[in-house]
């Protein structure tokens, strides 16, 4: 089942590869050895624990059979985990499209046509008139897009480890900017990986920029992406602490000093100021002036020498 | 100082905020609420002028203002960067190297007496439950203090006081807020711009600036605040100790704004001025 990458793609001949081969064959190598070792432990503890009830060759026969099944369902989780995995990344929109189609079939099953108009034009219509509706679903859109965009880029041109495993994309919410993706990297990818492709992934992801940080101080392999689409910098923040104060606070009386007058040149003459010559900042020259005639250096307080800093 | 009585009926109260909460300074650049935590801490701005150094300087004097257990020590060496706050000020020096300089010996012996305070309660730092006021001293425009007032001596004792209050002063409640355009080491010596944990690079001309502010080899990394718009004032990348420059935007108060808190930090703030001869019995060295 040869295919050209990693995940859905048409073939033109009528076939869908959901996982290509190399992958699906590591995965099986990988669920067989799992399935023997999950076999053989568990029948050794099933038969432990129930030969202290049981006959002994009862016991081995009740462990063989347990290992057996919890050997198989290990191997089957394993050997499935790649399409568990795409399943998992088109959860929402299964489920959305899932609803859709549904909810149409029952409404067409017991209301008439008048009423499913009426009700699919409620359904469109009213989060396209509400502002923060229209919003709150737009930005919901890309978080499902973003998602898609960064398997595409991992699929694409950040895969390194030898299978080809691609990561775990965990879940996205929007933020003010754009979105965020939380990921769970597999063993051949590291966050560096990342922030080396980081322009790479603002142009998959149609965005702005892109940033990569660590979303867990325990665990390097839990990273967050931070997908850029509007720059919120440009605009004038204003302090929460106006909201703190209340207006009507009475003006406490200032010392009224002198205000000067003199606020041009003109005004300003040469003798009302005194000339004053700069001092040159170089360090004293001890071989020409003696020690003692030159002023003391000052020194701070933990008594560091600072005449260099100056 | 003293106003009149409300004519509304109501008293003004404080905000219940304190030197030890979060201070919001603005928006990071994923449009979240952005805090620092001053205390035990100190903070330096730096960047060409109008890139909004000031404003972050105006919006810390704010939270200090408000806060509840705060006092304000202030040098504006512009005397309008600040200006508005000086009512709620225990100290406002403008551009007088003298004064600047007194000021800082007075900060200096409080230091001492708070330290030898924690050394007599067997403590390493001022808590919150000491009762003890957090004193926040603002500086704007170090460079003028340290470069072009007064005389060569009066300028570097300027800077020792200053190295001074940044190095020791966290542990004992007295943090430092500093700006000026370019840190290079003709106007703060690099041991000294190390002490600040947190450093704010707003808007610079060259990569060089932006590292002497951040740090050795940040704009290799990508973090360049030549990168900031021009026309942005205010955005900047701000770096904690140990951490990653963040791209955040300090809050804008304007004129209005600080005239409507600083009236409201006075009013507040109205019993709690000092009422002692700045200075007397300081010598200066």
């Amino acid at each position: 089942m040869p295919s050209s990458n990693r995940g859905f793609s048409g073939r033109g001949n009528g076939t869908i590869t959901v996982i290509e081969e190399p992958v699906m064959r590591s995965y099986r190598r990988r669920a067989k050895v799992v399935f023997y070792v999950t076999w053989v432990i568990t029948a050794v503890l099933a038969a432990t624990v129930a030969a202290s009830r049981w006959h002994p060759i009862i016991a081995l026969l009740a462990g063989i059979i347990c290992g057996y099944i919890l050997g198989a369902a290990a191997g089957v989780i394993v050997a499935a985990w790649p399409v568990i995995r795409a399943i998992w990344w088109w959860t929402p929109e299964t489920l959305i499209t899932g609803s859709l189609v549904y909810g149409w079939i029952e409404l067409a099953d017991h209301t008439t046509l008048p009423v499913r108009l009426a009700a699919t034009a409620a359904i469109v219509g009213i989060p396209a008139a509400i502002k923060p509706v229209r919003a709150r679903i737009h930005q919901v859109t890309w978080c499902l897009v973003t998602r898609h965009r960064i398997r595409t880029c991992f699929s694409e041109f950040i895969i390194t480890n030898r299978t080809g495993s691609l990561p775990l994309i965990l879940w996205a919410r929007p933020t003010p900017v754009g979105e965020r993706v939380w990921i769970w990297l597999r063993p051949g990818l590291c966050l560096d990986d990342l922030l080396d492709r980081l322009d790479k992934i603002a142009v998959a992801c149609w965005a702005t920029a892109a940033l990569a940080d660590a979303a867990s101080a325990s665990n390097a392999a839990f990273v967050r992406l931070d997908i850029k689409r509007r720059d919120v910098l440009t605009g004038t923040i204003t302090s929460p602490l106006l909201d703190m104060i209340k207006s009507g606070t009475p003006a406490s009386q200032r010392d009224t000093a002198e205000i000067p007058t003199a606020l041009d040149l003109p005004q300003v003459a040469a003798s009302e100021v005194t000339p004053i010559r700069p001092t040159p900042l170089k360090r004293p020259d001890h071989s020409k002036a003696p020690a003692s005639a030159s002023p003391p250096a000052p020194a701070a307080a933990d008594g560091s020498d600072i005449t260099d800093w100056i | 100082m003293t106003g009149p009585e409300p004519s509304t009926g109501t008293i003004p109260v404080g905000p219940m905020l304190s030197m030890y909460d979060p201070i919001h300074v603005g928006s990071d650049e994923f449009g979240q609420a952005f805090y620092i935590r001053l205390i035990y801490k100190n903070l330096l701005a730096a960047g060409e002028p109008g890139g909004g150094k000031s404003g972050l300087l105006n919006t810390v004097a704010a939270h200090a203002a408000l806060s509840a257990d705060s006092r304000l020590v202030l040098f504006d060496a512009k005397d309008v960067e600040l200006g508005m706050w000086d009512e709620v000020a225990d100290e406002f020096v403008g551009p007088d190297i003298g004064r600047a300089i007194i000021t800082l010996l007075r900060l200096q012996k409080v230091m001492e007496n708070r330290y030898a305070w924690l050394r007599a309660h067997r403590r390493r730092k001022i808590e919150p439950a000491d009762g003890l006021s957090v004193i926040t001293s603002i500086f704007d425009e170090i460079a003028v203090f340290s470069t072009v007032l007064g005389t060569e001596q009066e300028q570097r004792q300027f800077v020792a006081l200053l190295r001074d209050l940044v190095a020791r002063g966290r542990a004992a409640a007295m943090p430092v807020v500093a700006a000026t355009q370019r840190p290079s080491v003709d106007i703060i010596p690099k041991s000294l711009r190390d002490l600040f944990g947190y450093r704010a690079a707003c808007r610079c001309t060259s990569t060089g600036s932006s590292d002497i502010i951040l740090g050795d080899g940040w704009s290799g990394a990508g973090y360049s605040a030549t990168d900031i718009s021009p026309v942005n004032p205010g955005e900047a990348l701000l770096i904690a100790e140990g951490g990653i420059p963040q791209r955040v935007k300090a809050a804008y108060l304007s004129d209005a704004d600080i005239r409507a808190l600083a009236g409201y930090a006075a009013w507040t703030r109205r019993n709690q001025r000092l009422t002692t001869a700045p200075g007397a019995a300081i010598a200066v060295a």
